[in-house]
């Protein structure tokens, strides 16, 4: 059995990808998701990873060389953060389109302006209409762990899409905690090589991306709308294996935390989830009955699974680290998503929202007390007063 | 790291006009315009880097003429990119066939991985790309087919446009009565000038198919990047008759507007050097995009092309003519 | 509790809509059928074999391919289905061997394809 280490997020997306031989990396320093590169360098360096290290010009450069290297037939993997992220938007279409299942690894950075190093999930969350897999860690160890299951689901023929891991930057990529890596039998296990369908080849020539007719788009994007009716179940099969090899736990799509009685909950995803489960612990001992779900993938988003884990409950307050500017609710991104997987419920929840943890500031214990209390009072008076709260504002 | 074999081709010269290797790699059936210069530019490195090779094309004339609808004219296996990560998408498909040939996944040979790019796509938005993969030292010959303008979109200045040249960006009128007031950059000059693991620069013409064709295979037989610039006529941009597309392009060389040179190891090698050179007007004239210049114009033109020249060192003997009074 | 919820629903793409995985083609063969550009061309271009030296100029200058030398019988064979009429080969000639004729003189002339591509 393995034994555990002390490892930050970075170091645990680095093993992950080391333990996934990965063959063609691309790097650009930005913080604060560098590390995971310098890791992999280190690697590279040292022989530990058979793998081409191409230092790439920029981040438009490092998914342009990614989607290179994918079309020929490798495992590729890249990263970035912030502005980085927005800077490559360009490729994440040609990259979901053209079916190249490469990863991307994300440690949450702020949008400029100004430059902000602090961790808000805008950055990744902004590509989500592109086409790519998408979901967030809650701790390095699911870091390392998504890193696998990410390239697995991906490079599936069933689904062959490009795959985001994101982690929130300084939380959870610079914090160290438990990482039990995964023995290299487990790993042969669980993730196949990559077997790319139609790669650049001498032997079969190909041509990838002609023009399509003026009658095509329609089908090219339902086509590739399609795809992501097959993910999620893709991603229920991957995941239960991942637990059978791994021995972990994990809820394919969303994280229920004492959700099943639950009267009021947090809806939430990555870092801060873990000081909303210890104030869901406290609320209980309080008599408040309050439940926890954690998001784990934003595309595809798991609308049934929602409905079925929090249709039963009276007031959702959602926890938004993402900003939506002019958005519906005036507030962050995952709560119009949410809204829209309860709409069609016979008895709706109340949901609102509450803005936290942007700029990369913590949100507190007493935070989660204060949303409790909102969240209570929105089921006493059966009605939500506002979709947004602005926490500490 | 030790070194690996990664069999690169070593492609002979061809020796003569029947000895051109007869298999077409860039076969008929395309919507380029009739008299397409970057065309038959494309079909003359096609045949010079023959089988085993890669093409990534960077939108532009040569991606959607070539590639509309769903079906290409290229018998090798060819990739799109974006206008501005020609060099980039190439640096990831070397990396992977390296890493494919030492897990032995791929037993050789290693392709020739040619990016085709516009002159948009080489010095413009494409140019961060390119220098990156000539810093990087990967294994790829980058060309240019240089059709002085971003064509696909109808015809817009780029920085390749030379002086003088009506386009859509460019028009001339009352304020701006030369319509282009910008000289072109210099290509090969960008790439000579700071990239220390380049290994061979060349020019030529659609108009010296030997030349061309050899100089492919020289560049694609050196063990790192190289960059190729082609002067490539596009009868559409720069008005002129569509069977005139090879005489532009001597004519080009003739009046000095083009240079023809190889770059190796530091040192120069210039061919085909008119022993008079022809003043520019003799090539402007047949341009519509030139119809509109008024004589100071042309001696502008005239004046940076001997500046040009002058690396060559051979004077140019008689002053330039009006187009268009010929 | 929840009712029944709303499904994603079924996409149906018709068959000569479809786009191959992820926008894919197999190489062409020796020529690209699915775009014969015979149907652009004016005038064609003529040659007299006598004039002919089999210089090979043609078949480097054409942008389409459309000039072959065939080796057995050492005579210049002009491609039909390719011919865009751009008149290069005719200019390029330096013996004068081709001249440019009106595509209408010739019985299968403009071939009028029921489809462009």
């Amino acid at each position: 059995m393995a034994k555990a280490k002390m490892l930050t997020g970075c170091r645990a997306a680095a093993e992950g990808a080391k333990a996934a031989e990965v063959e063609v990396i691309c790097s650009f320093p930005i913080r604060p998701y560098t590390a995971i590169m310098m890791e992999l360098a280190k690697m590279v360096a040292n022989g530990e990873l058979n793998a081409e290290f191409i230092h790439g010009e920029g981040e438009h450069a490092q998914l342009s060389v990614v989607l290179g290297a994918c079309a020929a037939g490798a495992r590729a993997y890249t990263g970035s953060s912030g502005v980085g992220v927005t800077y490559a938007m360009e490729i994440y279409s040609p990259m979901a389109g053209g079916r190249y299942p490469a990863q991307m690894a994300i440690a949450d950075r702020t949008l400029d302006p100004p430059g902000d190093f602090g961790s808000e999930h805008t950055d990744a969350m902004c590509t989500r209409d592109n086409g790519w897999l998408l979901g967030w860690a809650c701790s390095p160890q699911e870091v390392y762990d998504n890193t696998l299951i990410s390239y697995r689901v991906g490079e599936d023929h069933r689904v062959m899409l490009p795959q985001m891991v994101c982690q929130d930057g300084y939380f959870i990529s610079h914090i160290p905690d438990t990482v039990t890596l995964g023995e290299q039998s487990q790993v042969k296990e669980f993730l196949p090589p990559y077997r790319p369908i139609s790669p650049l080849s001498l032997t079969h020539p190909v041509s990838h991306g002609p023009q399509i007719r003026p009658d095509q788009g329609a089908p090219m994007d339902a086509m590739r709308a399609e795809v992501f009716l097959t993910v999620p179940k893709v991603i229920e099969e991957a995941t239960a294996d991942f637990n059978r090899i791994f021995g972990r736990n994990y809820d394919p799509f969303v994280e229920q935390y004492k959700l099943a009685d639950a009267e009021i909950a947090f809806f939430i995803q990555g870092a801060h989830a873990n000081t909303a489960r210890a104030a869901v612990d406290r609320l209980r001992k309080q008599g408040v009955k309050a439940g926890m779900a954690r998001l784990r993938w934003v595309r595809p988003w798991p609308t049934h699974q929602l409905a079925a884990a929090l249709g039963h409950v009276k007031a959702i307050g959602v926890v938004e680290t993402s900003t939506s500017y002019g958005g519906a609710m005036r507030g962050g991104n995952l709560i119009h998503e949410l809204r829209a997987s309860l709409y069609d419920l016979d008895e709706r929840p109340l949901v609102t929202s509450f803005m936290g943890g942007l700029g990369g500031e913590t949100i507190w214990p007493a935070d989660f007390d204060h949303m409790a209390k909102v969240l209570t009072q929105a089921v006493k008076e059966k009605k939500v007063r506002n979709y947004v709260q602005w926490l500490g504002m | 790291m030790q070194a690996f074999d990664y069999k690169y081709q070593q492609l002979e010269p061809v020796k003569s006009f029947k000895r051109v290797p007869g298999p077409e790699q860039y076969v008929p059936g395309h919507r380029t315009c009739a008299g397409c210069g970057p065309a038959l530019n494309y079909r003359l490195v096609a045949k010079a880097a023959g089988k085993d090779t890669i093409f990534i094309g960077p939108t532009g004339c040569m991606y959607v003429a070539n590639a509309s609808y769903l079906c290409t004219p290229y018998a090798v296996s060819w990739i799109h990119a974006q206008i501005t990560n020609g060099g980039a998408v190439a640096s990831g498909i070397e990396a992977a066939f390296k890493i494919a040939m030492r897990k032995g996944r791929h037993a050789g040979p290693f392709p020739n991985i040619i990016v085709m790019a516009g002159d948009g796509g080489t010095v413009d938005i494409g140019l961060q790309a390119m220098s990156a993969m000539m810093y990087r030292n990967h294994k790829v010959l980058f060309i240019c087919y240089d059709n002085e303008s971003y064509a696909n979109t109808g015809i817009q200045t780029s920085p390749m446009t030379p002086y003088g040249a009506n386009t859509t960006f460019t028009p001339p009128g009352k304020e701006i009565p030369e319509g282009k007031t910008l000289f072109p950059k210099n290509a090969p000059q960008l790439v000579i000038g700071g990239h220390p693991a380049v290994k061979y620069v060349a020019t030529t013409t659609i108009a010296h198919p030997l030349d061309l064709m050899n100089k492919v295979r020289k560049a694609l037989s050196q063990p790192g990047p190289t960059f190729l610039h082609m002067l490539a006529p596009c009868p559409k941009g720069w008005k002129f008759d569509e069977k005139l597309t090879r005489e532009m392009a001597r004519l080009a060389v003739e009046t000095g507007m083009w240079s023809m040179y190889e770059w190796e190891n530091g040192v120069y090698k210039y061919t085909n050097v008119p022993k008079k050179y022809k003043p520019v007007g003799e090539y402007m004239k047949h341009q519509g995009r030139f119809a509109h210049l008024k004589p100071e114009h042309i001696a502008k033109m005239q004046a940076f092309v001997d500046e040009k020249i002058k690396a060559v060192s051979q004077p140019i003997p008689v002053a330039a003519p009006v187009p268009g009074k010929q | 509790m929840a009712k029944e919820l709303p499904g994603y629903g079924t996409i149906d793409v018709p068959k000569d809509r479809v786009v191959p995985f992820g926008a894919v083609t197999p190489a062409p063969v020796c020529q690209q059928d699915l775009f014969q550009t015979s149907n652009w061309r004016i005038v064609r271009p003529v040659k007299d074999d006598e004039k002919c030296t089999r210089c090979l100029i043609c078949y480097l200058s054409c942008p389409d391919a459309c000039w072959v030398y065939k080796e057995e019988e050492d005579v210049m064979e002009w491609v039909n289905n390719f011919c865009k009429g751009c008149q290069i080969c005719i200019q390029e000639c330096p013996s004068g061997a081709l001249t440019a004729a009106p595509e209408l003189d010739f019985p299968d002339g403009v071939v009028r394809l029921d489809k462009p591509f």
